[in-house]
């Protein structure tokens, strides 16, 4: 595994694509600036993410390492070095999503009284049919259609959304917010949709990529 | 008035005891009856489904009898009717999770606020059974004229009598006059016969049944349909009231009746 902290041209780099996880470039990190004690004093390091996108969130965690350490982090002239432009997203959904460590991937349908929880993201391959239920600290992304009850943000995280290829819930929860669709009307929408909770209240909406 | 506890059970899977909870709950409901339903299967609930309430629950029985929330909050108002209540059964955990005990202190709770309770019996003789008659006053035996139902109901009438529960009526679901009349299907007299107890009803096959289920709308609400004609009946029955059987004949439009008359005639 090649260092996470690489000095090159009297610049110092951080190389987001030497690791795979976030965890594992922060432990390389801290472990690196380390042993390399106060060689590094007062410089100032940028980040190369590559084609991986950092967080906000990401990027102050990174800082405090950096800082502990006299070390600052040096913001680059143009956005793309973060990642936000480049990737081509929204960013201000993604300034929104809020920032979970761990991901669970479920590659399989959820049949009736299966249950999932997660304390942070998961992610379903598959469907989740009526009497299943998906529970998770974080935010819930089904890639199939979801026709059970889903709880994101169960330790009330607010700004946690659900998002499916097919929305069709018998009921969403998000952190203390209970929905269920109308009743006598049948609300047909053949696109992927994302619920969140939008000036106190549920909210709809397509979902852009 | 004395609220009664009514347990809805069968033995053998598919009969129609969740049917006919739905539909004898919401037709006592009709009569300004106050009635909670309690679905005891669980790990298999449908009885939420049946009614159409489906989204709405957020408590269900489990989380009742762990003190994990309180009665009031579990219970599920019905959408049509005001005295109709739904205590739902929990779909992720299994039968084990109540015992016989906390479903006696439940029913005894619910007595004080409601004039009917009834509740349905997952099929099968083993801890779900157990749990649905403990805190029942009188049961309700549905059976299909079919040997295996009549068979399976019979054991359970004699389970019920071992616990305690003396007076079953009997619920006789899915028949078809004209099979009977032509002796492809079991009579009522046969059937009678083999369990000696009161028949509180008779209920037709009727195709509303599929489509009010599917509907989550229970049959009863239907002027039309047979079988919810029949539930209203049976119904009036639960309550005391004396009802002459139905006539099950299918032959109910006026040509046939007008045929009938010319013959008593003659």
């Amino acid at each position: 595994m090649s260092a996470v902290l690489k000095s090159s041209n009297g610049k110092m780099q951080i190389n987001m694509q030497s690791c795979r996880t976030f965890a594992e470039i922060k432990d390389q990190l801290e472990e690196q600036l380390k042993t390399a004690g106060d060689f590094w004093l007062g410089g100032g390091v940028s980040i190369e993410t590559g084609h991986k996108v950092l967080s906000s969130k990401q990027l102050e965690e990174i800082q405090t390492i950096l800082s502990g350490h006299g070390l600052h982090l040096q913001t680059n002239d143009s956005e793309a070095s973060t990642g936000f432009e480049s990737s081509g997203h929204d960013p201000s959904l993604f300034e929104q999503l809020p920032y979970y460590e761990d991901t669970a991937l479920i590659c399989k349908s959820l049949r009736s009284g299966q249950k999932i929880f997660t304390e942070g993201n998961v992610v379903i391959l598959g469907d989740v049919n009526p009497g299943a239920e998906v529970v998770a600290g974080g935010n819930i992304l089904v890639m199939g259609s979801l026709r059970g009850m889903v709880h994101a943000g169960v330790f009330g995280d607010d700004a946690a959304l659900v998002a499916a290829y097919r929305l069709s819930p018998t009921q969403l929860r998000i952190a203390s917010h209970i929905t269920r669709p109308p009743d006598g009307e049948l609300i047909v929408v053949q696109c992927p949709e994302l619920a969140r909770i939008r000036g106190g209240k549920v909210c709809i909406e397509k979902l852009k990529i | 008035m004395k609220s009664r506890v009514l347990v809805v059970t069968s033995g053998k899977g598919g009969v129609g005891k969740t049917t006919t909870t739905a539909n004898l709950g919401t037709a006592l409901a009709m009569m300004g009856k106050k009635v909670v339903l309690l679905d005891t299967d669980i790990g298999l609930r449908n009885l939420d489904v049946v009614l159409g309430l489906e989204n709405r629950i957020v408590f269900d029985i489990v989380d009742v009898v762990n003190a994990k929330c309180k009665l009031k909050q579990a219970l599920i108002r019905d959408k049509r009717f005001e005295g109709l209540c739904l205590l739902p059964a929990a779909q992720t955990k299994d039968k084990s999770a109540v015992t016989p005990h906390q479903m006696k202190n439940l029913t005894n709770e619910l007595r004080s606020d409601f004039d009917y309770i009834l509740v349905d019996c997952p099929a099968g003789i083993e801890q779900g059974f157990r749990n649905a008659i403990a805190g029942a006053d009188d049961a309700i035996v549905v059976a299909t004229p079919e040997v295996s139902s009549v068979r399976d109901a019979d054991r359970i009438i004699g389970l019920l009598e071992a616990a305690g529960l003396n007076k079953s009526r009997l619920i006789i679901n899915r028949l078809r006059s004209k099979m009977v009349k032509r002796g492809d299907m079991m009579n009522i007299e046969d059937i009678l016969d083999i369990l000696s107890i009161d028949l509180l009803g008779v209920v037709p096959e009727d195709e509303v049944i599929v489509i009010s289920t599917n509907r989550g709308e229970p049959a009863v609400m239907e002027n039309a349909s047979r079988a919810g004609a029949a539930y209203r009946r049976i119904a009036r029955r639960v309550t005391g009231e004396e009802v002459p059987m139905f006539n099950l004949d299918d032959s109910n439009n006026i040509l046939d009746r007008f045929k009938k008359l010319l013959k008593l005639a003659r």
